[in-house]
């Protein structure tokens, strides 16, 4: 296995072209994929020392680039990305978070992937270089352990559109608080005028070969008034909808009964009855 | 490949193997044996080591990737204030996850003086200990914030 470290852009083009190779900047997957035999590549290709700013704000856009730890984005002011200040924490350890990447956490496509959820949820967009691409996260996803990226490209940017005057919901079930894999993963974003929704996001984690998001379902919510009604509804709904697995972690039909649950909590927690709350 | 970094404030230069990690080099080529195999997949922390101000698990890096930076072992400590407080609060059982979790007391105590509880147990997440239980690894860490701000 031959170890790449280009300093610059164009020389990672240049060895991307000539050998492909695997990339990575953290390497807290890749190195345990490859220790446990399940990835043997013939090449790596370490992006860490190109050297790029980080992560910025741009026109109402958060740009997380290239190398920008999960670290460095909670030493950024994210105040206008409260939920991602709520999910950053929960992801690995503080070794885990000095070391690993948001860009290398959505090109790992994992269905548990915390960070990959709230892409779904902002609609993010990860640009492609050197052909400029930019696509919705969405789509860069092709299945688990799958992305559209060509073998002479590399992931650059994800970008992030500002959403204000968003309520948010976050939670991840799992058996502890640290280096904690997904049972379940709930995430929202809720924008309510006088009691009614105007515009709803929803997405699960660790309940289908994807993170999941219907838009078809969304558009059900919204126009709705924000009432529990609607709630219990649509959280059986979405209940129905997911098609999770059994495996260590939990039943699929635990996984259901949580999706359900999570979304009837989700009501509570973003302000739904306020006066029932905690009676 | 041929790599250059500095280990515990001193330069090397060294020839090592591209597929060598980090904690193999450091335990075989360099004799820091204080860095400690456990899960060697970023669960357990007893590999912790602190690169270029940060704590990272050792188990997941590979040596190749110290070229051009600064690592740091319970070796290379100026001074045991922190290994006092483990001793002092009756931190340490066995032992084997005790230069981990000093190693995360140092990057947390390097930039926070005054850590909270919250502040600790977050700095020390990534680091299991199978004998303590914990508390008295807290204890010491509060210990050890009060001598480094000279109390």
């Amino acid at each position: 296995m031959n170890v790449f470290r280009p300093h610059t852009l164009e020389e990672l083009f240049r060895i991307r072209r000539e050998v492909r190779g695997t990339l990575f900047s953290g390497g807290t997957d890749v190195q345990v994929k490859i220790r446990s035999g399940s990835l043997s590549p013939t090449a790596l290709i370490d992006t860490k020392e190109i050297r790029t700013e980080k992560i910025v704000k741009n026109d109402g856009i958060l740009l997380i680039r290239m190398n920008t730890t999960y670290s460095d984005m909670l030493s950024f002011d994210l105040h206008e990305f409260p939920i991602l200040q709520k999910i950053i924490p929960t992801i690995g350890s503080t070794q885990i978070r000095n070391r690993g990447t948001p860009l290398g956490n959505v090109c790992n496509a994992s269905p548990a992937g915390d960070f990959l959820l709230s892409c779904y949820l902002y609609d993010a967009s990860i640009r492609l270089l050197p052909t400029e691409r930019v696509v919705k996260v969405e789509e860069f996803i092709k299945g688990p352990g799958n992305i559209a990226l060509e073998p002479y490209e590399v992931a650059y940017e994800l970008q992030f559109p500002v959403m204000n005057n968003y309520l948010y919901f976050f939670e991840k079930v799992g058996k502890r608080n640290s280096m904690n894999i997904a049972t379940v993963s709930a995430g929202i974003l809720l924008k309510l005028e006088r009691c009614i929704v105007k515009d709803i996001r929803i997405a699960l984690g660790s309940v289908c070969p994807n993170v999941f998001r219907s838009t078809e379902l969304e558009k059900k919510i919204i126009g709705s008034r924000f009432e529990l009604p609607v709630f219990k509804e649509i959280a059986q709904e979405y209940s129905n909808a997911v098609s999770p697995i059994s495996d260590v972690r939990a039943t699929a039909d635990y996984r259901r009964k949580l999706v359900r649950n999570l979304l009837i909590k989700a009501y509570f927690e973003l302000g739904g009855e306020n006066d029932v709350q905690g009676s | 490949m041929r790599i250059a970094f500095n280990l515990n404030g001193k330069n090397y230069h060294r020839d090592v193997s591209e597929e060598k990690r980090l904690l193999d080099f450091l335990r075989e080529d360099m004799n820091m044996t204080s860095v400690k195999e456990g899960c060697g997949e970023g669960e357990c922390g007893a590999c912790t080591v602190i690169i270029d101000g940060k704590a990272v698990n050792s188990c997941l890096i590979l040596a190749v990737e110290i070229d051009g930076h600064s690592v740091l072992t319970l070796e290379g400590l100026k001074n045991d204030i922190i290994q006092q407080a483990f001793i002092d609060s009756g931190a340490i059982q066995c032992g084997f996850c005790t230069p981990g979790m000093i190693m995360s007391t140092k990057a947390l105590l390097d930039s926070v003086k005054n850590p909270t509880e919250e502040q600790i147990k977050t700095a020390l997440e990534g680091n299991i200990c199978r004998c303590t239980g914990y508390i008295k690894i807290i204890d010491a860490v509060k210990e050890a914030a009060k001598k480094y701000r000279g109390e």
